[in-house]
């Protein structure tokens, strides 16, 4: 009886320790974040780094709107000028991604390689941004707000469009 | 009454059984959602921030088993009961034993973080957030999304570790846990006699959960 009863409690013991640990290794993934630049870059390294920046000023700019836009009286002159930096963005977008700016200029970076093997899919992606960015800072610049908030599902159903395909998430 | 095959008694009432196959089904269809449908993920957290707060009350206001104080035991039960582990006599426990107990209060504890990042919570394409993430950062909220994620993969681990714990009853303790959650019933050598909360309780705690629930959903704003 002491050997089947040991044989239970242990295989319980297991089954815990085992889902102990896989939390853990999940944790310590998830927490190693910080990937600053490496001094000297190449250009192709460069580019990555300064893409990751324009990205992040998009969708700060992008979440500002949609901040704004939830407010009472959304502030005519904020929504303005946030269309107008993301359509500049938009714009210089398909200049973000020189050939071998990927994965294989910094480890983080989460640009799949087919932006650059799939070119004309991807080249039509970032068109269809600049479309719905474009409708979206012509409503604004109208001041016509409820025309503002109707534009931005299409907006970011673009922005998602194109992460769907040609983004990789990297869980760290 | 100590039968020669035990009894059927009571053990889980109405709201915890309510409560349990609402939360399996609403975290399978948040898990589905999250990808593609985040406008009716959201709601469906809304309702999850409603359960949790419904399961926490309950446990001080629910009867018997549902009790926090009739399950939660100190480091020496929990050993004490650590150690009849592997004993394949039946489970007497009427409800959470002390290691369940631990299981629960874990389950509930990711929960609370599921929800509380989910509120801060922004999408990548920055469109799609959380009730309260224009309160944050486009950075902070990206961050909290990622903290939404891990918190969700320690739910997970911690569901594996639930079913493996049924299964593990089931097998080597004869022990259908299942059954108990559908039926509120389960075969004791004695009935435990528990004792259950009047309506009243039920239909006040789940108004001010819901009344919660849809107050987060506003953004706390009014």
């Amino acid at each position: 009886m002491a050997s089947t009863t040991s044989r239970g409690a242990r295989l319980a013991i297991a089954a815990a320790i085992g889902a102990v640990i896989g939390g853990a290794a999940v944790a310590g993934v998830a927490l190693a974040h910080d990937d600053p630049m490496p001094k000297n870059p190449s250009p192709a390294t460069r580019a990555a780094y300064v893409r990751h920046e324009n990205f992040e000023k998009l969708g700060k700019t992008f979440k500002g709107l949609n901040d704004e836009l939830r407010k009472g009286s959304p502030d005519v002159a904020v929504v303005k000028s946030s269309t107008q930096t993301m359509l500049s963005l938009a714009n210089s977008l398909p200049t973000w991604f020189p050939r071998g700016s990927g994965v294989e200029a910094r480890p983080m970076s989460e640009a799949k390689a087919d932006i650059w093997t799939d070119a004309a899919g991807f080249t039509a992606a970032a068109s269809a941004l600049q479309v719905q960015v474009s409708k979206l800072n012509q409503a604004a610049a109208s001041g016509d707000i409820a025309a503002v908030k109707a534009q931005v599902r299409p907006t970011g159903g673009a922005c998602k469009g194109c992460h769907d395909k040609y983004r990789q998430e990297k869980k760290s | 009454m100590a039968a020669p095959g035990g009894v059927r008694a009571r053990l889980w009432d109405g709201p915890v059984r309510l409560f349990h196959w609402l939360l399996v089904g609403l975290v399978a269809f948040c898990w589905w959602s999250s990808g593609d449908h985040l406008n009716w993920h959201r709601w469906a957290g809304y309702a999850v921030i409603g359960l949790v707060l419904f399961r926490i009350y309950w446990g001080f206001a629910g009867g018997g088993a549902a009790r926090f104080s009739s399950f939660v035991k100190g480091p020496r039960a929990t050993l004490a009961y650590l150690a009849t582990l592997g004993s394949r006599a039946r489970s007497e426990t009427p409800g959470h034993n002390p290691l369940g107990a631990l299981s629960i209060l874990a389950l509930l504890a990711t929960l609370v973080a599921q929800v509380v990042t989910g509120l801060f919570a922004i999408d990548i394409d920055a469109f799609e957030g959380g009730p309260l993430s224009d309160r944050v950062s486009f950075e902070l909220g990206r961050q909290i999304a990622e903290w939404h994620e891990l918190s969700f993969r320690v739910l997970q681990a911690l569901v594996v570790l639930h079913l493996l714990a049924i299964v593990f009853y089931a097998v080597w303790k004869r022990t259908d846990l299942i059954g108990a959650m559908v039926t509120g019933k389960r075969r004791f050598a004695v009935d435990p006699a528990l004792d259950r909360a009047p309506m009243w309780r039920f239909v006040l705690g789940a108004a001010l959960a819901a009344a919660i629930a849809w107050i987060a959903s506003k953004g706390f704003r009014f």
